[in-house]
């Protein structure tokens, strides 16, 4: 499993309300669509070994479909850490292949993400969400920029 | 075709992404790839026209010896397509600091 995404923020807010983020359904509803997508699904079932269902619907603009995933939690250390796996599904909550979806094959499946908090202060935490996916090691291209040395690109691979 | 699940079939084996490695501080020779292994050439061989059909490599005759090369603008596509992904989470972390803040409203 190579690391495939990996994004970081400091949010000026407790911890326990960055947690919230995560844990209550009103909460991950007004951030799980990205743009021009809302969700009007989040069924969170948190805790170890459950599933949760989430919906992304895109804007009329976009086509209006509605993408399901499903988040299985494999293991939650309160306000320090979630991992789970995601899997596309369909409104029901059972596993779909991407390409059963009309996505393309080359999406990734069973992609274990994981939730870092680490509190900073009273009112500052930073979160960082690292998705993995069997892409061999993708991630590492990903780092490979076109105007990378050839030495940058040398130490990337070794990694 | 699908150029991006033959892509990353062409990474994904340790002995290919290890030819990468070596062909992108300099161009070579198979038998020079060859070298740095301890399989047969053949197989190298094979890895090699793998990565060349999936066009991470480029091929150059140099009198009488063939001399593969990095594609970095196929790599640069590869690393486009994981790009689509972390913006997707950039947005949604935009959208968190939202909530975070009309949190504190309420």
């Amino acid at each position: 499993m190579a690391e495939f995404v990996k994004v970081t923020k400091v949010f000026d807010a407790a911890v326990e309300d960055v947690w919230k983020l995560w844990t209550e359904p009103e909460y991950v509803k007004q951030w799980w669509g990205p743009d021009k997508f809302t969700c009007p699904v989040a069924e969170i079932h948190f805790k170890e070994g459950s599933t949760s269902l989430v919906c992304m619907k895109a804007s009329q603009d976009l086509g209006g479909a509605s993408h399901y995933s499903i988040w299985k939690y494999t293991r939650i250390v309160p306000l320090e850490s979630i991992e789970f796996i995601q899997n596309l599904a369909d409104e029901k909550g059972n596993k779909k292949k991407p390409t059963e979806l009309g996505m393309p094959a080359d999406f990734p499946e069973d992609v274990r993400t994981e939730v870092i908090f680490r509190q900073l202060g009273k009112d500052k935490t930073e979160m960082t969400v690292t998705e993995y996916a069997d892409f061999g090691q993708m991630s590492h291209f990903a780092q490979l920029g076109l105007d990378q040395s050839m030495g940058k690109a040398v130490s990337v691979f070794r990694k | 075709m699908n150029f991006r699940r033959d892509v990353f079939q062409a990474i994904s084996d340790p002995t290919r992404r290890a030819i990468l490695s070596l062909i992108a501080v300099s161009s070579m020779t198979p038998n020079a790839v060859a070298e740095h292994f301890d399989s047969a050439r053949q197989t190298i061989s094979k890895h090699l026209q793998i990565l060349t059909e999936c066009q991470l490599l480029r091929q150059e005759q140099v009198g009488r010896e063939i001399y593969y090369h990095l594609n970095p603008g196929k790599i640069k596509e590869i690393s486009d397509w994981a790009e689509q992904f972390r913006e997707l989470w950039e947005g949604r972390l935009k959208h968190m600091d939202k909530v975070l803040k009309s949190m504190k409203k309420n």
